[in-house]
């Protein structure tokens, strides 16, 4: 435990710097550089709204912003999960290199796409005063329920950065599963409401992402208390599952040299 | 007066493993089916003591464990049965060809470089000017490393390695870098490293002469194994004679 502090402390400079700098190549060859990373969920957000909203006749409230803000963050945990299941292999000049904790690329891919989405949120503040939604002091929950998907993410992904080393098809495998939980996670829909009794209950309950994602909404856009409870939970077990997958990189981390 | 030791190794043993990669399929159904013989013993219980501010060559004939054992010493591979000790001392592997990340800038690989082998930002940016006028890049430091040449590639690597000052240094078949004016150059950098009477370092290299000109002491690796190791007169003569026997 010491030691992971001790490293974070360690590699912390890089892991920013890696990041940002990572960016910046991302942007250096296009055209509109950082506009992507706004009108990426933008488009797909008009995709769905007239899909959802006017062919399938949706009429919840706030319906683009509520889309947006579901979109924002599961391109976010899609993002980093995907990434985290090839982050050894695609690191191969640093890992063979220089000795560095594994889970340091994951947590570096994760400040980059929180960039990334921290950029996107300038848009949804436009559309949140464009709809005219209220604000209210409920807003600042929204800084756990962030730190919550932040924590399960970062579980995730160490314990998927392991296996993806020595799976070669677990890729193919993630992108199906990210593709099903999509659905799942109810980013055109909301789960409660739209997903019969006791499914919908369940469906919040076991999937930790739609239940963020849910929460956000609520205090976001609604003004009305998240389930506290089933969040505190899931922070544990995220909590939990972080300590897993940075023991489990500690232990393996060394022969993964010797397979990549 | 006692000597300070700077790496100590005691019972060194590593092993290659069929790691290799498997379908899902395949690491389900579990590794019953990898057979015995598939364990490699690169490195097969060797023992020895690398004095601060000495400087060990090795020598050996492909795939006896030289590369694996530098790589342990780097902290790369963790070695599956006995110890490496490098008393607390900074690390750096220098080998040919790896270590970019090739989309970003020279520039900036510079600096994740030095922030990996554990310097601080300001220490890197202030090393900057040196490393880039000492790979001779040109304006291509600006330039994502993807694009440049194999030779450009290896005089960043070689000049990222050499400038930053680490304790221990270990280098891999790298003294032959770049064109014959640039090979000099680094020659008699790598020359001035050494004699640097602070920093210890292990070279890797076929070439004798060089290992003679450079070495206080030679270890000569056979299939894991020390076969000799002891002054470099001594030990590059017998190596000699074994090689074409």
């Amino acid at each position: 435990m010491s030691r992971f502090f001790n490293d974070m402390k360690k590699y912390m400079y890089y892991c920013r710097y890696a990041a940002v700098t990572n960016l910046k190549a991302e942007v250096a060859n296009s055209y509109l550089n950082w506009i992507w990373w706004i009108l990426e969920p933008l488009c797909n957000m008009l995709v769905y709204y007239f899909v959802f909203g006017n062919l399938l006749g949706n009429t919840r409230q706030y319906y683009i912003v509520f889309i947006y803000s579901g979109l924002l963050m599961w391109n976010f945990y899609n993002r980093v999960v995907l990434y985290s299941v090839k982050a050894v292999r695609s690191n191969k000049g640093i890992v063979t290199r220089v000795y560095v904790p594994k889970y340091i690329l994951l947590l570096s891919n994760m400040i980059l796409n929180f960039i990334k989405m921290a950029i996107s949120c300038g848009v949804l503040v436009v559309l949140m005063i464009m709809q005219h939604v209220p604000v209210t002091p409920r807003l600042l929950y929204v800084i756990p329920i962030y730190a919550i998907l932040l924590l399960w993410t970062f579980a995730c992904g160490t314990i998927l950065l392991h296996f993806g080393v020595f799976v070669d098809d677990l890729t193919h495998a993630v992108t199906i599963l990210m593709n099903m939980l999509f659905f799942l996670t109810g980013i055109f829909y909301d789960v409660s409401t739209r997903i019969e009794a006791p499914f919908g209950q369940i469906l919040l309950t076991i999937n930790p992402v739609a239940l963020c994602i849910t929460s956000m909404r609520k205090v976001l856009l609604y003004g009305e208390n998240p389930d506290f409870l089933l969040l505190g939970i899931w922070m544990f077990i995220s909590i939990a599952l972080c300590c897993v997958g940075v023991k489990t990189i500690y232990k393996y981390e060394n022969s993964y040299v010797k397979v990549v | 007066m006692k000597e300070e030791i700077a790496i100590s190794i005691q019972d060194l043993e590593i092993e290659y493993r069929n790691l290799t990669h498997m379908s899902i399929h395949q690491s389900i159904r579990g590794r019953k089916d990898r057979k015995k013989e598939d364990i490699i013993h690169a490195v097969n219980g060797i023992s020895f003591e690398v004095k601060k501010g000495e400087i060990l060559g090795i020598i050996g004939k492909n795939g006896s464990g030289k590369s694996t054992l530098l790589k342990a010493v780097a902290n790369i591979f963790q070695p599956d049965r006995g110890r490496i000790d490098t008393k607390g001392n900074r690390v750096s592997l220098m080998a040919i060809g790896v270590g970019f990340n090739n989309e970003i800038t020279g520039r900036e690989n510079i600096m994740t470089s030095g922030m990996l082998l554990g310097f601080s930002p300001e220490y890197a940016r202030e090393k900057m000017d040196e490393i880039i006028e000492f790979a001779e890049l040109g304006e291509f430091i600006d330039k994502p490393v993807r694009t440049y040449s194999s030779g450009m590639y290896s005089k960043l690597s070689f000049a990222i390695t050499a400038v930053l000052d680490t304790d221990i240094l270990l280098v891999d078949e790298v003294l032959s870098v770049g064109d014959a004016r640039f090979k000099k150059k680094s020659y008699n950098k790598m020359k001035e490293l050494i004699l640097d009477s602070e920093r210890t370092v292990m070279i890797v290299s076929h070439s004798i002469p060089t290992l003679k000109e450079l070495c206080n002491r030679v270890l000569w690796m056979h299939d894991g194994k020390i076969k000799m190791l002891g002054e470099p007169q001594a030990v590059l003569s017998e190596y000699e004679a074994f090689m074409s026997s």
